[in-house]
C-alpha cells in the first residue's frame, strides 16, 4: 500500500548500481545533452529562415556564447531584488485568499468526514495533506504562469529590460519569488493540518469501573485489572492495569491511550490521557520475498486473482503455497525487548489482503501462520504460528526470542534459526482452504523503533514542497514565450502527462494494449475495440504502424522528460504511518533541482532571444 | 571627453512581421546616425515615422532586420551597457501596484549602487519631479502626468550617461514641462548624452543641438537646430520706444534698399510665458489673485 516502489539508496539512485539501470545522473547528462542539441539545431534553422545562412551561423553562435556567459553573470542582488518585486505582487494579488480556502476545506472536512472511521488518522492525514497539495500546486500554477505575460502586457518589461538585468535573473528572481510565497503558504497550511487533525481527532473515554476484572496470579493475589473504557468517536478500547491502576488503554482505530491511577473527591479514579500515535513514522526493515505455489515448488510470484490487482501475487489457502521473505542483518539489536522488561522479541509486522473466493463466515476472520526457518538449515524452523488476519491492515506478529520447534522442543531465535551470517526466513501461509492471500515484497517488515512522526510530517511538506518548485519553474519557463491562459494550460498539460507518466511510458513502450495513438484513433474512429487484431498485412495498417513508431519515439523522448508527480507524493507515507526514507527526500529534492537547473536554462533562451518590444 | 561616439547606427532597419513571419510594416529603412557624448539629439516626424522603434532598437528591445545599432561601442542586444542608460519609455511602463518609493527602490537595486548612496538618490530624484507628497501612494492611483514624472526618476536612478527619452513632456503640464527642459539642459552641462523623440517642436527647437527628421521611417532631415532654423534671407527687426516717425524713416530705408517689410509689430509674449508668470506668481502669494489687466508680463528670466 506504500511503498509499491522500491526506494534505492541515494548514491546507488544517483550515480547507478551493479545492474544495468543507469544511474539518474547520466540520464539526467543524455538528455540534457539531447535537449542542447535539439535547441541547438531549432535555433538555427529559425534563424535561417529568417536571416540566411551566413547571419544564422553568427547569430546562433553569438546567443550561445553570450548565454553562458551570462549565465555565469547571475548577481544575486538583482535576483533577490526580482524576487521581492514577485513576493510583493503576488501580496498585492491577494494570494492569501486560498488561505481561506483552506480553511473551508478543513470546514468541510470537518464536516463530512467521520472520526469514528476505522482508522481516522490515516484518513484525516490523506485528506488533508492530498488537499494541501493541489491547494498548493493550483495557486502555484496561476501566479507562476500569469506572471511573466502580464508583463509583457503592461509592458512593464520593457522598463526591466533596460536595466542591466540578465534574462536568466528574471526567470530565476520570479522562480525564487513566488517559492518565497508558496513556502510560507504551506507552512501555514501545514500547521493548520496538524493542528486540524489533532484536535479533530482528540478525545478521551472514561474506564468502565463496574466492568473491571481483577487478574490474579497463582497465589491468588490481585496484580491487575483488565476491562474496557467508555465508547467515544465510535470505538472503545480494552484495557489492562497494574495493580496500582496504572497501564494503558490497547491500540483501537490505529492508537492508544495511556491510563493513571489518580485521586478524585478521595477515590480512586482512573484518568485516561488523549490518544497517542494518530501520527507515526515507522521504520521498516525490508527483506526479499519469493513464493511457494500449491505442490510447494519455488516460483517467482505468486498466482493472480485479477487484474486490478497485479501489484500483489496470492498464494492459496490450505495447501503448500507460501511467501517467504529473507531478511537479512539479523542480530540482537533487531531484536526488541518487551516493555515489561521480560525476555527480546522479534517485531514482525504483515500487512495482509485476504481475497475471499467464497464469504464464509464474514465474521470470523481467515487464518494464516507464520513460521520461522533457518535459512541453510531448512530443518530448523519452528511451530505454525497462527494469527487471524485483518484485511488491509498492518497485522503485529510478534515472535518471542524463546520458540519451539514442530516437536515442542525449544529453540532459540538467535542461536538456532538465524544463519551464521544473520539471515532468516519467515514463511507465512494461508490456513482456510480456498482462500488466498496476497503480498508484495514491502508487506512484512521488522520493526525498528520509529522515527520521529514530526520529522515525517515536515518531510511530507518537503515533498509537496518540491512539487510546488517544479510547478512553479515549469509556469514561470512557459510564460516567457507565451501569453497567460497559453502558458497556464502547457504548465496543466506538463503536470497532467506527469500525473499519468506511468500510462504514457507504456503507450511509448507499446505495452498499453490498443496500441499507439493514430491506432487508438483508428479504433475509436471504427469502434473497433482495443484488443481486437488488425489485419497485419494492410498496407494502411502498416503505415499506421510506422506514424505510431515515430509518435511512440517522440513521446518515449518527451516522457523522460516528464516530472513524475505521482512517485513525488508521500502523503500515504504519513497516512499509512510510515517513515519517509531519507533517501527519497534528498532523490525528491536533486529531482527538484535538476529541473529548476534545466527549466532555468530553458527559461533563460528563451526570454533571451525573443523580441520583447514586439 | 566631448566627441566620443555613443550612438552609432549602420543601415539599421526594421521590419515588424506578423506571427507567421511575414512582413507587414517597413517601420526603419536604412538609418545612418553617429550622436556624440555630450549631444542633446531630437528625432522629430510625425506620428508612425518611426522614432520609437529607432529608440527601441537602440536599447535592445527590438532586433534589427539588418544593419547594426552599437552604443557605446557595443552592439545594443548588449545588457551590460545598460549600466549607463536611462529610459523613459512613451508611456510610463511601470509596476501600478507598487508606490513611488518601491518603484525606485527596485529598479535602484537592479544596479550596483550602495544602499546609502541609493537611499539618498531616491529622496532627492522624489523631490526633484515633486512626488514629495504622493511619495507612499501606489502608481494605480498616479495621474497621467505623476506617471511620467515618476517614469522619469526612474530612468535617472543610475545617474546614466546616456538617457533616451521617448516624448518626455507628453502628459506634463506646462510647469512640469518647462522643468523638463531646464533638466535636459542641466543634463547636458553634466556632459551627459540626450536623444529625445518629439514632435511638438518648440521643445525640441528649445533644447535640442541636433535634430533628425524621420518620416515613413526615411531619414529627411539631419543638422544642428541654430542652422536648420536660421533663415538666411529673413531680417527681423524689434525695437523698444520708437515713435511714429521713426518707423516711417525706417520704413523708407528699407523701401530705399528694394527690400520688403514683412512686419513691423509690437511684439506679443507667449501663452506660455503667460501661464508660467500666472502659476508663479501665485505660488509666490498663495491665495486669490487680483487681475492685473493690462500689465504685460514679465519677460523670461
Ligand atoms: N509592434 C509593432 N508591430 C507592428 N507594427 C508596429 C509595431 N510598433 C510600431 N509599428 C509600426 O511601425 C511604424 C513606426 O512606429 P513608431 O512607434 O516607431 O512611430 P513613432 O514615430 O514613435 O510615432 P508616434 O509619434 O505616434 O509615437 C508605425 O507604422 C507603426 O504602426
Ligand atoms: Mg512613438
Amino acid at each position: 500500500m506504500v511503498l509499491e516502489k522500491e526506494v534505492l539508496p541515494y548514491l546507488t539512485w544517483l550515480m547507478g548500481g551493479s545492474g544495468t539501470e543507469l544511474g539518474t545522473l547520466y540520464r539526467f547528462l543524455i538528455i540534457a545533452a539531447m535537449l542542447a542539441v535539439l535547441a541547438l539545431l531549432i535555433g538555427f534553422l529559425t534563424a535561417l529562415l529568417r536571416y540566411g545562412p551566413l547571419k544564422a551561423g553568427d547569430l546562433t553562435y553569438r546567443v550561445l556564447v553570450n548565454g553562458f556567459s551570462e549565465l555565469a553573470q547571475v548577481s544575486p542582488r538583482r535576483v533577490w531584488a526580482l524576487a521581492r518585486l514577485a513576493v510583493k505582487e503576488s501580496i498585492r494579488r491577494r494570494v492569501v485568499v486560498v488561505l481561506v480556502v483552506f480553511a473551508m476545506i478543513l470546514l468541510f472536512a470537518s464536516w463530512f468526514l467521520q472520526t469514528g472511521y476505522r482508522d481516522p488518522g490515516k484518513l484525516f492525514f490523506s485528506f488533508v495533506l492530498t488537499a494541501t497539495t493541489y491547494l498548493v500546486l493550483f495557486i502555484s500554477l496561476l501566479i507562476s504562469a500569469l506572471s511573466l505575460p502580464q508583463d509583457f502586457k503592461s509592458k512593464t518589461i520593457h522598463t526591466v529590460m533596460t536595466k542591466p538585468v540578465r534574462a536568466g535573473e528574471i526567470v530565476l528572481g520570479r522562480i525564487l519569488g513566488f517559492t518565497i510565497v508558496g513556502t510560507v503558504l504551506l507552512a501555514i497550511m501545514a500547521i493548520g493540518s496538524y493542528l486540524f487533525v489533532v484536535r479533530t481527532l482528540y478525545h478521551t473515554h472514561a474506564v468502565e469501573v463496574a466492568n473491571l476484572e481483577s487478574i490474579n496470579d497463582a497465589d491468588g493475589n490481585v496484580i491487575g485489572k483488565k476491562g474496557h473504557t467508555t465508547s467515544s468517536q465510535s470505538h472503545r478500547h480494552e484495557i489492562e492495569v497494574d495493580a496500582e491502576g496504572n497501564g494503558v488503554a490497547l491500540s483501537a482505530n490505529g492508537h492508544d491511550h495511556e491510563i493513571t491511577a489518580g485521586q478524585h473527591g478521595g477515590e480512586m479514579a482512573y484518568e485516561v490521557g488523549g490518544p497517542r500515535g494518530l501520527m507515526r513514522a515507522r521504520m521498516p526493515h525490508y527483506g526479499k520475498l519469493r513464493f511457494l505455489d500449491r505442490k510447494g515448488v519455488d516460483v517467482a510470484r505468486g498466482i493472480s486473482v485479477g487484474s486490478e490487482w497485479t501489484y500483489r501475487s496470492f498464494i492459496e489457502g490450505g495447501t503448500s503455497a507460501a511467501a517467504i521473505w529473507t531478511f537479512d542483518g539479523i542480530d540482537d539489536s533487531t531484536l526488541r525487548r518487551a516493555d515489561d522488561g521480560d525476555g527480546q522479541y522479534l517485531p514482525l509486522e504483515l500487512i495482509v489482503r485476504v481475497f475471499r473466493s467464497y464469504t464464509g463466515n464474514i465474521d470470523r476472520g481467515i487464518q494464516g501462520s507464520v513460521q520461522l526457518r533457518n535459512p541453510d538449515k531448512p530443518d530448523i524452523k519452528t511451530d505454525l504460528e497462527t494469527f487471524t488476519a485483518k484485511d488491509d491492515s498492518i497485522n503485529d506478529i510478534n515472535l518471542s526470542r524463546k520458540l519451539y520447534d514442530p516437536q515442542q522442543k525449544p529453540i532459540d531465535l538467535l542461536e538456532d534459526l538465524v544463519s551464521e551470517d544473520g539471515r532468516l526466513d519467515v514463511i507465512v501461509q494461508c490456513l482456510d482452504r480456498s482462500q488466498y492471500f496476497g503480498f508484495a515484497q514491502a508487506d512484512a517488515y521488522l520493526r525498528k523503533p520509529d522515527g520521529s512522526p514530526w520529522v515525517n510530517f515536515v518531510k511530507a511538506f518537503l515533498s509537496i514542497w518540491v512539487q510546488m518548485l517544479l510547478v512553479i519553474a515549469i509556469g514561470v519557463t512557459c510564460s516567457t514565450v507565451v501569453n497567460g491562459p497559453v502558458a497556464v494550460m502547457f504548465t496543466v498539460a506538463f503536470i497532467a502527462l506527469g500525473f499519468f507518466k506511468e500510462f504514457f511510458v507504456n503507450v511509448a513502450t507499446g505495452k498499453q494494449v490498443g496500441g499507439g495513438p493514430l491506432e487508438s484513433l483508428v479504433r475509436l474512429v471504427t469502434q473497433k475495440n482495443q484488443t481486437t487484431g488488425l489485419d497485419e498485412d494492410n498496407l494502411s495498417v502498416q503505415l499506421m504502424h510506422a506514424v505510431d513508431k515515430f509518435f511512440e519515439t517522440a513521446m518515449r523522448s518527451l516522457a523522460y522528460v516528464l516530472p513524475d508527480f505521482r512517485s513525488l507524493s508521500t502523503v500515504d507515507y504519513v497516512a499509512y504511518g510510515f517513515n519517509i526514507p531519507p533517501s527519497k527526500v534528498y532523490q525528491d529534492l536533486t529531482v527538484g533541482l535538476a529541473y529548476l537547473a534545466g527549466l532555468l536554462v530553458i527559461g533563460y533562451f528563451l526570454l533571451r532571444t525573443r523580441e520583447v518590444a514586439k | 571627453m566631448a566627441g566620443d561616439t555613443v550612438i552609432e547606427t549602420r543601415a539599421l532597419s526594421k521590419i515588424y512581421r506578423d506571427f507567421w513571419g511575414r512582413p507587414k510594416v517597413r517601420a526603419l529603412k536604412a538609418l545612418d546616425l553617429e550622436i556624440k557624448q555630450g549631444e542633446v539629439f531630437g528625432l522629430l516626424g510625425p506620428n508612425g515615422s518611426g522614432k520609437t522603434t529607432t529608440i527601441k532598437l537602440l536599447l535592445g528591445l527590438l532586433f534589427p532586420t539588418d544593419g547594426q545599432a552599437l552604443v557605446f561601442g557595443k552592439d545594443a542586444t548588449d545588457v551590460s551597457k545598460n549600466e549607463r542608460i536611462g529610459y523613459l519609455p512613451e508611456e510610463s511602463y511601470l509596476y501600478r501596484f507598487l508606490n513611488a518609493e518601491e518603484t525606485l527602490d527596485f529598479y535602484g537595486r537592479l544596479f550596483d549602487i550602495r544602499h546609502d548612496v541609493l537611499k539618498q538618490r531616491i529622496d532627492d530624484l522624489i523631490k526633484m519631479v515633486g512626488l514629495d507628497r504622493a511619495r507612499k501612494r501606489q502608481l494605480k492611483e498616479y495621474s497621467k502626468g505623476m506617471t511620467r514624472r515618476i517614469g522619469l526618476a526612474q530612468a535617472l536612478i543610475n545617474e546614466p550617461d546616456l538617457i533616451l527619452l521617448d516624448e518626455p513632456t507628453s502628459g506634463l503640464d506646462p510647469i512640469g514641462t518647462r522643468e523638463m527642459k531646464d533638466m535636459i539642459l542641466r543634463l547636458r552641462s553634466e556632459g551627459k548624452t540626450i536623444v529625445m523623440c518629439s514632435h511638438l517642436l518648440a521643445d525640441v527647437q528649445d533644447v535640442c543641438d541636433r535634430i533628425a527628421i524621420l518620416h515613413q521611417g526615411e531619414l529627411k532631415e539631419l543638422g544642428r537646430v541654430d542652422t536648420l532654423l536660421t533663415v538666411a534671407d529673413v531680417t527681423q527687426i524689434r525695437a523698444k520706444r520708437l515713435n511714429p516717425d521713426c518707423q516711417n524713416e525706417i520704413r523708407q530705408v528699407i523701401e530705399r534698399h528694394h527690400g520688403e517689410l514683412v512686419s513691423i509689430e509690437h511684439p506679443t509674449t507667449t501663452l506660455e510665458e503667460l501661464f508660467l508668470s500666472i502659476v508663479r506668481d501665485s505660488e509666490a502669494r498663495p491665495g486669490r489673485r487680483a487681475v492685473a489687466a493690462a500689465e504685460p508680463a514679465a519677460p523670461p528670466s
